[in-house]
Order: structure tokens, then sequence, then C-alpha cells
């Protein structure tokens, strides 16, 4: 038996050449990638050990925060769960995040962006998934933020996701979206995703019920990596 | 009859943006405190770092620019060919002056995949950056290794008469030269893993 990641589906992640976003235009390849079935490789991974982490790593309201000054902006809640395509949790899996503060700044010397910066909030955070696949993070509403594109375009408010499952065949890199953001439409690097719910699966819902428990707006992202084909191999070696 | 399973879409990648390190590599631009340590700043810590290989080089876009908005991360085995989830992953960025990246790391050895056949020594490299609406992954390999009978290598000579783009040249003893060109005459071939 041999185990395979599934094949990726291109109607459902960006393409890369997308001149309406301007910066695909020089960095885009032009050639097709090149399918092969999953070796070693890319079944093997590497694992982040839950020590690592600190316990303010997934509150981002805190973990940069001098003499207990709380950032600016609204406190939320962002969690959801972690599984493959077939539905399976995946446990122990680092997520990394990064975005803006409130003001739509980052904390970086190339955001020139004429915002503040809030010294309490560096918009960086991390999570390690539970058993179930569960992960949270106590953070800042991030607020847009303009870039030029076509003249100057607004990116709408996001956090940036980074996330390692089992292997390495399963890494993923993505951006979350919020419910009801009107420049979500207008947005090209959202757009680049031909497959209509493929990109709304980006936009987390405002969950109510949980917002009225923990008394701040909570918004659910559920993470979907790739699922792992088993197939059996019916042409046996030679000499086998 | 197989047990059908309902297969759900995987969430779409976007572009990791310019602002990556903030949350991949928070302490190489000045935010302290947070993580003690940025994440794969050394692919195996336990290893003797006097004999290691250094892979250098830059990533080049369609102008023939060499780019430092961007993040490399590798993934490979140890010396005896073998994988362990502890070890093995780097990350890092090119130097902002002079556009080369430098992973000092073990040579791989040899890899026995799943069907029994061996795969040439080599490393999986991907890069995210500002202007790529997916990661783009591409594969390491080393001049002067046989790489007759590799069979990732096999699958690429099906498609493409040129490999060269995929084997890191020797410039002296221990150190290569790996450039990736991301448009262009010698585009590098990408795998879409
Ligand atoms: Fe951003």
């Amino acid at each position: 038996m041999v185990d395979s990641l599934l094949k990726r589906n291109p109607k459902t992640h960006p393409q890369l050449d997308f001149p309406d976003y301007k910066s695909s235009i020089l960095r885009a390849p032009k050639n097709k990638k090149i399918f092969f079935s999953s070796t070693t490789s890319e079944m093997s991974g590497p694992i982040f050990n839950k020590n690592k982490i600190g316990k303010l790593d997934n509150d981002l309201t805190l973990n940069f925060s001098k003499n207990n000054t709380l950032p600016v902006g609204h406190k939320i809640i962002v969690y959801g769960i972690l599984s493959d395509q077939f539905s399976n949790p995946i446990d122990g899996a680092l997520i990394e995040i990064w975005q803006a503060n409130s003001a739509g700044k980052y904390l970086h010397q190339n955001d020139k962006n004429i915002a503040p910066i809030d010294p309490n909030f560096s918009g960086c955070g991390r999570s390690i998934t539970s058993s179930k696949g569960y992960y949270e993070f106590i953070t800042i509403q991030p607020g847009p933020y303009p870039y030029p594109n076509r003249g100057i375009e607004w990116r709408p408010m996001h956090i940036h996701f980074s996330v390692f499952g089992k292997s390495f065949g399963q890494r993923l890199i993505t951006q979350m979206y919020f419910e009801g953001d009107p420049l979500i439409n207008l947005c090209p690097m959202i757009n680049s995703i031909p497959d209509e719910k493929a990109r709304k699966s980006l936009i987390s819902t405002l969950d109510t019920s949980q917002s009225n428990k923990k008394k701040l707006l909570a918004y659910k992202f559920d993470i979907i990596l790739r699922g792992t084909n088993q197939t059996y191999f019916e042409n046996k070696k030679e000499g086998l | 009859m197989s047990n059908i399973k309902t297969v759900l879409d995987e969430t779409p990648f976007q572009t990791a943006g310019p602002f990556l390190h903030i949350g991949c590599l928070p302490n190489s631009v000045n935010i302290r405190g947070v993580i003690d340590q940025d994440l794969g700043s050394k692919p195996f810590v336990n290893k003797s770092y006097d004999n290691l290989i250094t892979i250098t080089g830059s990533v080049f876009d369609g102008d023939g620019q060499a780019l430092d908005d961007i993040m490399l991360e590798t993934w490979q085995s140890d010396e005896n060919g073998l994988y362990s989830s502890e070890s093995g992953f780097a990350r890092f960025v090119p130097d902002n002056l002079t556009k080369k990246f430098y992973l000092h790391t073990v040579k791989p050895g040899f890899v026995y995949n799943f069907d029994g056949k061996i795969q040439s020594p080599h490393i999986s490299i991907s890069v995210s950056s500002r202007g790529l609406n997916m990661t783009l992954n591409t594969r390491i390999y080393f001049e002067g290794d046989d790489l007759t009978n590799d069979p990732l290598l096999s699958v690429v000579k099906k498609s493409r008469n040129d490999i060269s783009s995929l084997v890191a040249k020797k410039i002296e003893e221990d150190i290569y030269l790996f450039d990736i060109f991301l448009q262009g005459d010698k585009e590098t071939i990408f795998l879409d893993i």
C-alpha cells in the first residue's frame, strides 16, 4: 500500500499569474508545475514541540504589551478546527499568524502606510492545535490598509496564517478575512481563486453564541489541509 | 466496495505578503520577547557544525532582480537518508544587502521511497513572498551525485529536456550554488508537490 497526498485542485487555489494583482506579473512562473505522486520527502515533515510554545504566544493582546497596557482596538477571538480533506482533525500542528494593528499598520520597517504603530502590539502569534484539532487566538481586530496596486487599493481586514500539518506536502500559507467586509469582493488576491465556494471558505464567520459567552467578538475559521489517499499497488516490482 | 468518504476542498493559499517576517521570523525584524528563537534557524541542532555543506544563491524575478522580501523553507533527510520530524527543517531569508541566502546543513543521503525505489540526495525547498499567490516548491539536487535513477527526475524528464535548474552547482569543496529563477529563459522547474 502506498500513501500519497491528494492532488491539489487548481480551481480552488489562486492562479499564480494574475495580472490584476500587479506584484504577480514579475514573480509568477510561466511554465506549468510538474505533478508527481508523493514520496517520503513530501509525506514527512517537521513537528514542533509543544513545550516550545509560551503561554502568551496565542494572545496578541498580551504578548507584546508593556506594563500591562492593552493594545488599542476591538479585542476578538479567532478560533477553529484544523482538519484534513477527510475531516480528520489534525493535532499538535503549529499555526503562526501575523497581522496589522487596529489602524491597519504592520510593525515592519517596509510598511510605508501612514498610520500609527501601536507600541503594545506586534501582530505576531502562534498556537499548537489540541487533540481535536482546535486552535484559538486572542487578538485585536486588524484594520484595512491601502497598498499600491492599480493606483491605490485597499486590502480587506485580514490575518495571515502559516500552517504546518504532519508533512511538508501539507504546508499551507493563507489569509483569513472577516464576514461582512465590503472590501472582500474588490480584492484581486481573493479574486485570483476561480472557485466561488473556495473564495468564501477564507471568510471567517461571526459566532454570536461564543461572542456573548466570552464577551468579545468571536470569529470562526476552520482550516483544511490536504488529505492522504491510500492506494494499493497493483503491479508488483520485478522479482517479487 | 470501497468506503466512500466526502472529500472536502483544501483551504486555498493566499500570498504571504511583504510582512511575513512578523509571524514567521519575528526576531529578524526586531520583534523581541514574543518568541525566544525564530523557527528553523538551524536544521539540525545536534550535528557538529564543522563538516557541513553550504548552499547559497539568490531568487530572481522576471526583471532579473535578486529579491530580498521573500522567505525560503527547506526540508531534508539526514546524511543517512532518514527523515525525522524533529530535525531537517530550515527557514531563512536572503541578506538584504547582498540578496544572497545561505543554508548551512548536512548533505542529505540517498532516500528510500515507499515503493523501494531510491531517491538521489535532495532537499525540498519552498519560496513564499509578496506577488506569489501560492508558495512555490522545488528540489535541490547536487552536482556530482548519481541522478540517473531518481524517480522524481525521471518524471520531470518526461516533459522537460533540461533539468539543470534542479541541480546545485558545486563551486567549491562543500559549497554549492543554487539560484532560483521565478521567470525568464532560465525559469526554475517548479513542482506540484
Ligand atoms: Fe497583509
